[in-house]
């Protein structure tokens, strides 16, 4: 999961907000950031790393 | 999948909770017309126990449900002219809590001056009581449209679905169910029966998007064969938030609304309006009726369309367990119903009012929706007035009547 804000660094804690979703092979997650109200998709394309089995 | 915490927070909504204090900056039906009367009645709304009544004056009141003397419930009460009086020791309270009598104290006590029940406000609309348990000031009760058409006629059906109410709202920015839930699985249930297809609901969608305007989340769609061009995309229609949707077609105006009870259980109000062109002629009443959600073997009712809808929300579970669901692209409606509801329980946190919060007194607000639904106004009505709850409405013979819709051969 995504733990701190891509625009501020703040963590993402209590008040924001944190939703995956998957769209083909990518797996994303949307933000939105109570501390400096971005809200904004996280898209993991570089990290190579394993789907869970569902 | 949703972290267990977010999940929590989103579907909590007892006193001080994040979600139960965002709830509680709304007016809420806490029961129809037909549930106050001389007779106290037990409601619960936000996971707080209440006692609704109406006085020998007429006035409506609604208080905690347990008496500020030894705590016995004030639903074992009788109401007098003025206020409802406890069952057990005769205490008596009006509407604002104030206690007005204490029998069996000395007459020349002081002691019920400084003793109050809890007491909520409450007003009467469109055939609905509402009822608002947050801080005070109360905001404006919001006169929605459809509450106050004085030219429409209306009926309410109700039913307490054993879940949350969060999977109820999030089915609303969900259009791809419409296709499947009701187009093929509904189809298919038709199929076995040996009828016919339902028109309508069938149709692919090609294209959807979720917009958060002043109102809540305005929905859209194109629909295969349809165009950009057609109402369903160029005037959609909206989620009313918190908790509202609001459907229908061509004279047929209806709002669901989904009341949390507590954590695990809604109160579902089906409201509809009926509005041929030019207006309804006068009617006063407003019929209200139960909708079933068994069968007489007990099976849960899915042969028509909100049937399915409450199983589709009953078998996610009393409270969804999101940490295990897998959403795509097709959920951003989701996804944008629940960050609206974490923004929203932030601003309230910060001391704002939350979205479709009213402070100026107005006559009404009147909320966009298409009229030429699907892309036959006709179809949809003849479909939704013998397809949704309005099966189970005691006016709906008098509705098709009304409207004077031919009966189409799937019928």
């Amino acid at each position: 999961m995504i733990g701190f804000c891509p625009g501020c660094g703040t963590a993402l804690g209590e008040a924001s907000f944190v939703q995956e979703f998957w769209s083909g092979t990518d797996r994303h997650f949307l933000c939105w950031c109570a501390s400096c109200r971005l809200m904004c998709t996280v898209v993991i394309g570089a990290l190579v790393g394993t789907e869970p089995e569902h | 999948m949703l972290s267990a915490e977010k999940n929590e927070r989103l579907t909590r909504v007892g006193p001080g909770t994040p979600m139960g204090e965002l709830l509680r900056r709304y007016w809420w039906p806490v029961a129809t017309h037909d549930m106050a009367t001389r007779v106290p009645v037990k409601r619960r709304l936000l996971g707080e126990n209440l006692v609704l009544y109406r006085d020998g004056g007429g006035t409506v009141g609604l208080l905690a449900e347990q008496c500020p003397h030894r705590r016995a419930a004030l639903w074992l009460g009788c109401t007098e002219e003025v206020g409802l009086r406890c069952g057990y020791h005769g205490w008596r309270f009006d509407a604002s809590g104030s206690c007005l009598e204490q029998p069996g104290e000395p007459a020349d006590s002081t002691f019920k001056d400084r003793i109050s029940a809890t007491a909520y406000p409450v007003q009467e609309l469109g055939g609905l009581i509402f009822a608002y348990l947050g801080p005070l000031p109360a905001p404006e009760l919001p006169r929605y449209d459809l509450f106050v058409w004085d030219d429409a006629w209306r009926d309410i059906g109700h039913a307490e679905l054993p879940c949350n109410f969060v999977q109820v709202m999030e089915n609303s920015v969900d259009p791809y169910h419409v296709e499947w839930l009701h187009g093929r699985y509904g189809n298919f249930l038709k199929e076995l029966g040996g009828s016919g297809p339902l028109p309508v609901v069938g149709k692919k969608h090609v294209k959807v998007a979720f917009e958060v305007f002043e109102h809540g989340i305005l929905k859209r769609r194109v629909l295969e064969g349809h165009t950009e061009e057609d109402e369903d995309w160029r005037v959609g229609h909206p989620l009313v938030f918190p908790h509202m949707l609001r459907v229908g077609a061509a004279g047929l105006a209806t709002f669901q609304i989904r009341v949390p009870i507590d954590d695990e259980n809604t109160w579902h109000v089906w409201y509809q309006t009926y509005r041929p062109e030019g207006g309804a002629p006068p009617r006063s009443d407003i019929p209200v009726y139960e909708v079933p959600l068994r069968d007489e073997r007990g099976e849960y009712l899915r042969d028509y369309v909100d049937g399915q809808d409450i199983v589709a929300w009953i078998t996610q579970g009393r409270i969804s367990d999101r940490t295990k669901e897998h959403l795509g692209r097709s959920d951003l409606g989701v996804i944008l119903l629940r960050k609206l509801y974490a923004e929203q329980m932030d601003a309230v946190a910060r001391g704002e009012d939350p979205l479709c919060t009213y402070r100026e007194p107005h006559e009404v607000i009147d909320l966009p929706m298409e009229k030429d639904k699907f892309g036959s106004a006709v179809e949809f009505r003849q479909l939704w007035t013998r397809e949704s709850s309005i099966r189970y409405s005691p006016i709906k013979d008098e509705i098709f009547e009304l409207f004077g819709d031919p009966v189409p051969a799937w019928a």
